[in-house]
């Protein structure tokens, strides 16, 4: 990496992860209950050691429900964002996003079925939705791949075909569970944060830190692969490794961000453009820039998701692709 | 044998009346050979507006309905009429008796085939079942299409005396209600004196679903001596945020769970995990089929709720 691209990515990282940090203590001071902003601020600070004069109630508010959840948020934000610069990097194509190209689905089938049939297994519904992710991943890569290679068009016709098929079977499973977790469970299927889970939040966080790692490490093999496959292989890029290394390290990612809140649709497509919008195309920049900028998206749609109609809630799937759509519309025309 | 041919009479002399309203000079036509002063006399049908304010046009005489949702199977039955019933859902398990009759579907997906297969005069329909589509088509049937939405008890009572009135039970449901009534006022004399305990009604843990302004089941727990502290929530089954319920800090929760529900919703909230509810142990868990069903047995979740929310009141 040479010194000036260097240089950039650190700052880009610098200005957002203090960004980042900013959202998750602003975020956190904004709800359905008033919090009193100086006290909840001294107790952010200790990390919560000491209440800073917060009542049991106020404390358990912010550090037991705020805060997993603006957590959460980040964690699936940045899974999303970062997954989405992968594919797009892979793929060659802009509109590659885990949502449109059906791995979301598939993630959801995964963990429907972790659902529906280990209903007490947590740790069952990250392995599902990741299983279910990756052969959504592999059912849309075969069908997209022609004769000519993978053209957006076709990439999109095959995520329409992946996602219009998993839809169905998720509507198909829904229509034969019992009436009483249909609603809970569409709420779910639009990207629902509200259920944090204690136990599946670390792991969370970690694949996705990790998962933006791994993906910013073979960031340069894919800006060669962005030249076309024949190329970057003569370039000496192991074509093939890098492509199995980002379709697993990217449906991880999906698939556990998806078993903890349902798919978040339009992030992956949304930040990464940004990213590459405001920061270049170059993916050793973008995909860490992505990554953040993802968790600092969904951390604020989710703020709104949950005050703008306070106390009752919206999914937070709704406002992003409140957000996301028009964008797609956009790049669609532009492309 | 006479019964049935003369229902049959009634049904295409009803029809008549019907066509003349919708197209005169196509009647007139195609119906020439039919006797006009009788079509006026025995087709007379009945209007009656139903709780979505539209007046349905009801055949004089009705023997063949078709319910859409497990509270309308159980009024059907309980005003006495569950042999005119042909049709009910797949969630109409009570009365036992109920499981006899005809699937059509379920409440959200019923089917429109089977619905005419069977011949409804009336199908009854609460709101969440009601698609505008589905309504016009059965018009166009000739099958009057009746909608019931009770807001409050009082809503109850209301629906129950209507339909009793439309399969020509109007004495049954009269007196049901006048028991159902009396259950009511004696609960309700109980509790007068009682101060209302804040209460969370938890319609499901994750995602939080509650009990809004617009839910029946509100009503029901002000006349059980319990104050819902979503009462004023806009809606009728609002997602609600878990540190508002946190910071309600209620003094009892209702767990509507088992019946139809089985062992879902069977745990409170993460959430409401400290709330004095939970430290006082005072959770209550009651037949989710006696809340969620505005019918008959509302009464009887009226009576458990204010039982478990002021079990003083009822010693004796």
């Amino acid at each position: 990496m040479n010194r000036v691209t260097l240089r950039k990515t650190i700052v880009a990282c610098a200005v957002l992860t203090a960004a980042l940090l900013l959202a998750i203590v602003l975020m956190s001071l904004l709800g359905s209950e008033p919090l009193p902003v100086r006290a909840s601020l001294c107790a952010l600070a200790s990390f919560g050691t000491s209440t800073c004069g917060l009542t049991q109630d106020q404390f358990d508010i912010l550090f037991q429900i705020r805060l997993p959840r603006i957590l959460l948020a980040a964690a699936v934000g940045g899974s999303l964002a970062t997954a989405g610069a992968g594919y797009q990097a892979l793929l060659r194509n802009p509109l590659a996003e885990p949502y449109l190209l059906g791995i979301s689905n598939g993630a959801a089938v995964g963990t429907m079925i972790a659902l529906v049939f280990f209903t007490t297994i947590e740790w069952t519904r990250p392995i599902l939705a990741f299983s279910g992710a990756l052969a959504a991943t592999l059912a849309v890569y075969r069908l997209a791949r022609g004769r000519a290679g993978a053209t957006p068009e076709r990439l999109i016709l095959a995520g329409v075909i992946v996602t219009t098929f998993l839809s169905s079977v998720i509507v198909f499973v829904t229509v034969m569970m019992d009436a009483t977790r249909i609603r809970s469970f569409t709420f779910w299927l639009l990207g629902d944060l509200s259920g944090t889970s204690k136990a599946l939040l670390p792991a969370t966080i970690v694949i996705a830190i990790a998962g933006a790692l791994a993906l910013t490490l073979h960031a340069r093999s894919l800006n060669l692969l962005m030249l076309g496959e024949r190329d970057a292989f003569d370039l000496g890029v192991e074509v093939g490794r890098v492509r199995i290394v980002v379709f697993l390290v990217a449906s991880l990612l999906v698939g556990s961000s998806v078993a903890a809140s349902g798919s978040v649709g339009y992030v992956g497509l949304v930040v990464p453009h940004l990213a590459r919008l405001s920061l270049g195309s170059d993916n050793r920049i973008t995909i860490p820039a992505a990554a953040l900028g993802g968790a600092l998206f969904v951390i604020v749609a989710d703020t709104v998701a949950r005050t703008i109609i306070a106390p009752r809630e919206l999914p937070v799937g709704a406002i992003t692709a409140l957000i996301g759509a028009p964008l797609f519309i956009y790049l669609l025309r532009r492309a | 044998m006479l019964y049935y041919g003369r229902s049959v009479r009634i049904c295409r002399n009803h029809c008549v009346s019907a066509f003349v309203w919708v197209a005169v000079v196509v009647c007139l036509s195609l119906f020439s050979a039919c006797t006009p002063g009788r079509s006026a006399n025995v087709g007379a049908s009945r209007e009656i507006t139903d709780d979505a304010g539209r007046r349905v046009s009801i055949p004089a005489k009705v023997d063949r309905v078709v319910s859409l949702a497990p509270n309308l199977t159980e009024i059907i039955f309980a005003v006495g009429a569950g042999n005119r019933l042909v049709g009910r859902t797949s969630y109409c398990d009570y009365p036992p008796e109920a499981k006899a009759i005809a699937e059509v579907g379920d409440t959200l997906h019923p089917s429109l085939e089977h619905i005419i297969a069977l011949k409804p005069q009336v199908v009854f329909v609460s709101t969440s079942s009601q698609l505008e589509v589905f309504t016009q088509q059965l018009n166009g049937q000739n099958i009057a299409v009746f909608v019931t939405d009770p807001q409050d008890l009082e809503g109850v009572f209301r629906s129950i005396e209507k339909i009793g009135e439309i399969v020509g039970e109007k004495d049954g449901a009269n007196l049901l209600v006048q028991k159902l009534r009396q259950r009511t006022n004696a609960v309700e004399q109980a509790v007068k004196q009682k101060p209302p305990v804040r209460v969370f009604y938890q319609v499901s843990g994750e995602p939080l679903y509650t009990a809004g302004h617009d839910s029946f089941v509100t009503d029901l727990m002000r006349r059980a001596g319990a104050a819902s502290v979503t009462a004023d929530v806009p809606g009728a089954w609002p997602k609600y945020s878990n540190e508002s319920a946190l910071a309600a800090r209620p003094e009892a929760i209702i767990l509507p769970t088992g019946g139809s529900m089985g062992a879902a919703n069977a745990n409170v909230a993460e959430a409401l995990r400290q709330s004095p509810a939970v430290l006082q142990g005072r959770v209550y868990k009651i037949n989710d089929d006696h809340l969620a069903r505005p019918g008959p047995r509302s009464v009887d979740g009226l009576e458990e709720m204010a039982r478990a929310l002021h079990p003083d009141a009822f010693a004796r």
